[in-house]
């Protein structure tokens, strides 16, 4: 079991009100070509209310951590490892039919693709109450109506109307919208926002990030933002944790990582968003591509990429080690590099 | 130009407060009625249909009414046995002496009997393979299919004969009785459908809503029954309307070839009681056969058109 032999428990400083705390999470996925390692060691936590964003490039783990959070990582996944707390309980250990409980009702998620999301054969009103209903006593009429001011409150117009629709008669925003409200449906303390803009147009994009923003600062419920975009992280959380390939790079407060990033790999990211105030010619981007997960790079798996990369970094796995604050860091140089932000006024 | 501003016009008029709320249903019988071939599938069906709840204002005389000897159908007191087709009887006379044209309605029951109770078992195994098989996956859908794969490689015709052949010598009890026929089409026409329910279920066990109902807490069952049959419905509309035909057209050749069902009066064991006088009386042979093509046409034609209207891969 080699995983037991990895960096080893690395305590992730407390917070206040944890909600949800995920310790050394392991997802692998057993494929004919080998064990792809997609998450390996992963830690992170959500307190009352607020909003993570988890950050990082295609294939570096985020959704498989969502998926593990709700245990529905699709076959042949598994995870091997790691402890999920959700209000002070752990969700690995519960059977099956408790977790559908939870699913849909305490935790939430909105999937990333509008398009499909939605059952063609039902009216939206049909698959909404389906959630209020599995989640509450309620009668089918009571259901009904709270569909519709679920959809009044994601400021859907007409939603008398829309109740009544087929998916295949809204645009794509509106289905959005839709998926939002379903997981709003269950009251929940938690949603798991799974990329819920990178299928839209950007005016409708701004629309949705408003509206999520929006329904936080109502309902006070937690969030889980997944995104591969540094600007909606500066616009909508309060903390952020960057993943990459299957492990965390650093985590803290958006005001910390934005003025003063620890790990290069942050800092690079930060490089290449596109900033008016540089007024750069080109965009910047980071030099090569995401390791292969089935045989990750020895050491710390940024530095095949990393300009800053020294034997140790190499040789030695990093721990993700807390540096106060709040803040934890998983590199070996990350006090001689004293990092600048490209981003800091 | 004149006409698009019109119609502009009456639609802003008459514009209702929002959408138009149009069900996936709705959308697939639009098409049909476009689809003429469809159509006209359709409207040989609902002729049968209606002759067979009509069977005795559509028939000429009452069932198995010996012309000139029954005391229902005297006529002239003559038997009229092997007799062309005429002013009294249109298809002519068998060599009993029925009417011909009155036994092939007196079938048309026995028809849809058979279409239809056959395929309703070979659906309903099919459906119950294919959705396991698809949605399971794993050790279940290997053994299922390989099970599939065996019924698909024994010779379906032969193995019917063999199986009716066994089952009237080892039973002699049940050997009048149609539903024994039906029972063997049906327990043995099922894999091709179970094959095709289970590569739709396999498709659309992908999309997005179906992870979406386990995000929101659903049970399997609740997905499998709720979110993934309904959406492979369609499919199995087509497969059914198109079973009903092959069903027919089974027992059809069964009865002819004598391994049917002695006591029934099925269009294909009026074709076997007539093979004999071919050459006196083509009539009796040809005209159940007629009426089989047209049916089997007709549900053929229908379920091709239902094929068209339902695959989403050719929704616009």
């Amino acid at each position: 079991m080699p995983w037991i032999l990895g960096s080893g428990s690395s305590e992730v400083s407390a917070l206040p009100d944890p909600l949800l705390h995920v310790q050394n999470l392991r997802t692998y996925f057993f494929t004919y070509a080998g064990i792809v390692k997609a998450v390996d060691d992963i830690s992170l936590d959500v307190s009352k209310g607020e909003t993570l964003g988890v950050v990082g490039e295609s294939g570096s783990g985020k959704t498989v951590t969502a998926q593990s959070i709700l245990r529905i990582v699709p076959s042949p996944g598994k995870i091997v490892d790691g402890t999920i707390e959700f209000e002070g309980k752990s969700l690995m250990k519960l059977r099956e039919k408790d977790m559908q409980r939870i699913r849909g009702k305490d935790i939430a998620y909105v999937p990333q693709d509008p398009t499909s999301t939605l059952d063609p054969v039902y009216r939206v009103g049909e698959q909404l109450s389906e959630v209020i209903m599995r989640h509450h006593v309620i009668s089918r009429k009571d259901a009904l109506a709270k569909a519709t001011d679920l959809l009044r409150s994601v400021e859907i117009p007409d939603p008398e109307i829309r109740i009544s629709q087929y998916p295949h008669e809204l645009s794509g925003g509106t289905k959005q919208r839709i998926a939002i409200a379903r997981a709003l449906a269950g009251d929940p303390v938690l949603i798991i926002a799974d990329e819920p803009t990178t299928a839209l147009d950007v005016t409708i994009q701004a629309q949705i990030l408003d509206l999520l923003k929006e329904l936080k600062n109502r309902l006070n419920v937690a969030m889980i933002l997944i995104t591969h975009d540094m600007g909606i992280v500066a616009d909508v959380c309060d903390r952020v944790t960057v993943l990459y390939a299957g492990q965390v790079c650093e985590s803290g407060t958006v005001e910390q990582v934005f003025e003063k990033p620890k790990h290069p790999y942050t800092q690079a990211l930060l490089t290449s968003v596109p900033n008016l105030a540089l007024r750069k010619e080109k965009l910047s981007v980071i030099p090569g591509n995401v390791p292969n997960l089935i045989e990750p790079p020895s050491g710390c798996r940024f530095n095949p990429r990393c300009p800053y990369a020294q034997q140790i970094c190499i040789d030695k796995v990093p721990e993700l080690e807390p540096i106060g604050e709040g803040r934890s860091v998983h590199c070996h140089r990350w006090k001689e590099l004293d990092l600048k932000s490209p981003v800091a006024s | 130009m004149t006409s698009d501003r019109k119609m502009a016009q009456t639609t802003l008029e008459q514009r209702p407060a929002g959408g138009h709320r149009v069900s996936q249903w709705a959308l697939a019988w639009r098409r049909l009625k476009k689809n003429k071939v469809a159509i006209a599938g359709l409207g040989i069906v609902g002729i049968f249909i209606v002759m067979a709840a009509f069977d005795r204002l559509v028939a000429l005389y009452p069932p198995k009414c010996i012309l000139g000897v029954s005391p229902a159908c005297q006529l002239d007191g003559r038997l009229h046995s092997n007799s062309p087709p005429g002013l009294a009887y249109p298809l002519g006379t068998d060599i009993t002496g029925y009417d011909v044209y009155s036994e092939i309605v007196y079938g048309t029951r026995a028809a849809f009997l058979i279409g239809v109770g056959a395929t309703g078992l070979t659906m309903l195994i099919a459906v119950v393979i294919g959705l396991a098989a698809g949605y399971f996956g794993g050790w279940m859908d290997n053994l299922l299919m390989r099970l599939t794969e065996v019924f698909l490689v024994i010779p379906f015709f032969l193995l019917l004969l063999v199986f009716l052949q066994v089952t009237i010598k080892l039973a002699p009890a049940n050997t009048g009785s149609i539903w024994l026929v039906v029972f063997v089409i049906g327990a043995f026409s099922w894999p091709g459908a179970a094959r095709i329910i289970r590569g739709e279920v396999l498709r659309v066990r992908e999309f997005e809503f179906i992870a979406a109902s386990r995000q929101i807490g659903a049970s399997s069952y609740r997905i499998l029954f709720r979110h993934l049959f309904p959406n492979v419905l369609h499919i199995i509309i087509v497969l059914a309307t198109l079973q009903i035909a092959a069903s027919i057209l089974t027992e059809a050749a069964v009865s002819f070839l004598g391994f049917g069902a002695p006591g029934s009066n099925t269009w294909g064991q009026q074709m076997y009681n007539s093979a004999n006088y071919v050459e006196q009386a083509w009539w009796g042979t040809l005209f159940p056969a007629v009426f089989v093509t047209l049916m089997v046409m007709g549900f053929n034609l229908l379920g091709n058109g239902l094929r068209d209207a339902l695959d989403p891969r050719l929704r616009e």
